[in-house]
Formats: structure tokens, C-alpha cells, sequence
């Protein structure tokens, strides 16, 4: 399975880059620059961690029957739903943790690979803009 | 009777108990939102094992591309739970009365 390690690493070196930015963002621009960055890398790890057990559970359910790797799957996906329910109460109830800069940490994956797999291909701007009746 | 009752009970309900309990509706229907992704993951790992078991030299494709769809669709859920966890413990609009 090196390609998706391959794409594990891709993505996290993405999202890497991203806080980064972010980071330094809120540390020239906002006042509480200290919780700011703290609730960004705090939803950075805790997505990252949601994402490899996505990608662990998906391995392990190509391998099963289909009934049992889809109750499976819905299954994990409940645990890593209620893990994020967790977080983002930690987030709202810890002063020092600012909760809109964790959510966005949260959705850092999801730009990363819209940005790695969408975004990047000139082929997805030229079909905006292609006409679909041919 | 009816009157007094009715009478007494809008005495009873302020705007901030209102409100509470309109955001607590509110926050109810948001976590309906966390229910679709994983239906939707559900179906495609099912469909995603089939397919392995038909070409199960196609497993690495299938898992990368099955990976990145579960990951974007599972942000969907988590809008849900920020809108009801925020209705819930840090709600905006019991300070605006």
C-alpha cells in the first residue's frame, strides 16, 4: 500500500504548509494570536489522526464482504464523529483554546487534498467552461 | 381557568428560555446533518469491497480514490456538529437580548 503512504504524506506536507501560513497570519494580524494558534494546530493533529483511521478502516474494509465493510465503515465513521463532537466541546469550553481557528484546523485536510487533487489540474478549469451536450 | 393558566405560563417563558429552546430544536435538527456522510461512506467502502473482489489487483486505486472522496464528504458531517455544538455551549443570541 506505498501509494497511499505516498498520498498520506503528500497531503499532511500540504496541510503542514497551510498552518504555517496560518499561523503566521494570526501572529501579525490578531491580538490573541497565542489560542488562535493553538486551537489551529490542535484541529491540524486531531484531523490528521481522523484521517489516518479513515484511511486504516477503508483498507480494512476493501478486504471484507461488502454487507460487513459497510456496516463497518459506518461504524468507525460514528467513533470519529463523536471524537469530533469531543474536540470541538474542548474547544468551546477552554478559554485558551480559540474555537473558530480549531474548526478551521479541522477542514485544513479537506483543502489540502481539494488543493493536491482539484485544483492543481488545468483539465478542471478548461471543464468549467466546457459545454456538456457533446 | 384556561385563561389563568394561559395567562400564567406566558408570564413564565422569557426570551432567554425562548431562546434556549429554540437553539436546542435548532442544534437537534443540525446533528441530522452528521447521519448522510456516513450512510454515504457506507455505501461506497461496500461498493469499493466489491470492486477489489472483482479486480483485486486495482486495490491501491480503489482505496486512494475512495480515501479522498470519504475525507472530503466526512467535512460535511462536522459543519453539522460545529452549528449544534455551538447552539448548545456558546451561544450567540442569549447575549444580544
Amino acid at each position: 500500500m506505498d501509494s497511499v503512504k505516498v498520498l498520506h504524506k503528500k497531503i499532511f506536507m500540504t496541510a503542514g504548509v497551510f498552518t504555517f501560513i496560518l499561523a503566521m497570519v494570526f501572529l501579525l494580524f490578531f491580538d490573541s494570536s497565542k489560542s488562535l494558534i493553538l486551537g489551529l494546530v490542535f484541529g491540524v493533529l486531531i484531523s490528521g489522526l481522523n484521517f489516518i483511521d479513515l484511511s486504516n478502516t477503508l483498507q480494512r474494509a476493501v478486504s471484507m464482504s461488502p454487507e460487513k465493510a459497510q456496516s463497518y465503515t459506518v461504524r468507525k465513521y460514528f467513533m470519529r464523529y463523536i471524537m469530533n463532537g469531543v474536540v470541538i466541546f474542548v474547544a468551546v469550553k477552554t478559554p485558551h483554546i480559540h474555537v473558530i481557528s480549531t474548526v478551521l484546523g479541522m477542514l485544513l485536510i479537506k483543502f489540502s487534498i481539494m488543493i493536491t487533487n482539484l485544483f492543481n489540474d488545468k483539465q478542471f478549469y478548461i471543464n468549467i467552461f466546457k459545454r456538456k451536450e457533446v | 381557568m384556561l385563561n389563568e393558566t394561559t395567562n400564567a405560563a406566558t408570564a413564565a417563558v422569557n426570551g432567554k428560555a425562548l431562546i434556549l429552546a429554540a437553539s436546542a430544536i435548532g442544534a437537534g435538527l443540525a446533528m441530522i446533518a452528521g447521519i448522510g456522510p456516513g450512510i454515504g461512506q457506507g455505501y461506497a467502502a461496500g461498493k469499493g469491497a466489491e470492486g477489489v473482489g472483482r479486480q483485486p489487483e486495482a486495490q491501491g486505486d480503489i482505496v486512494r480514490t475512495m480515501l479522498l472522496g470519504a475525507a472530503v464528504a466526512e467535512t460535511t458531517g462536522i459543519y453539522g456538529l460545529v452549528v449544534a455544538i455551538i447552539l448548545l455551549f456558546a451561544n450567540p443570541l442569549v447575549g444580544k437580548l
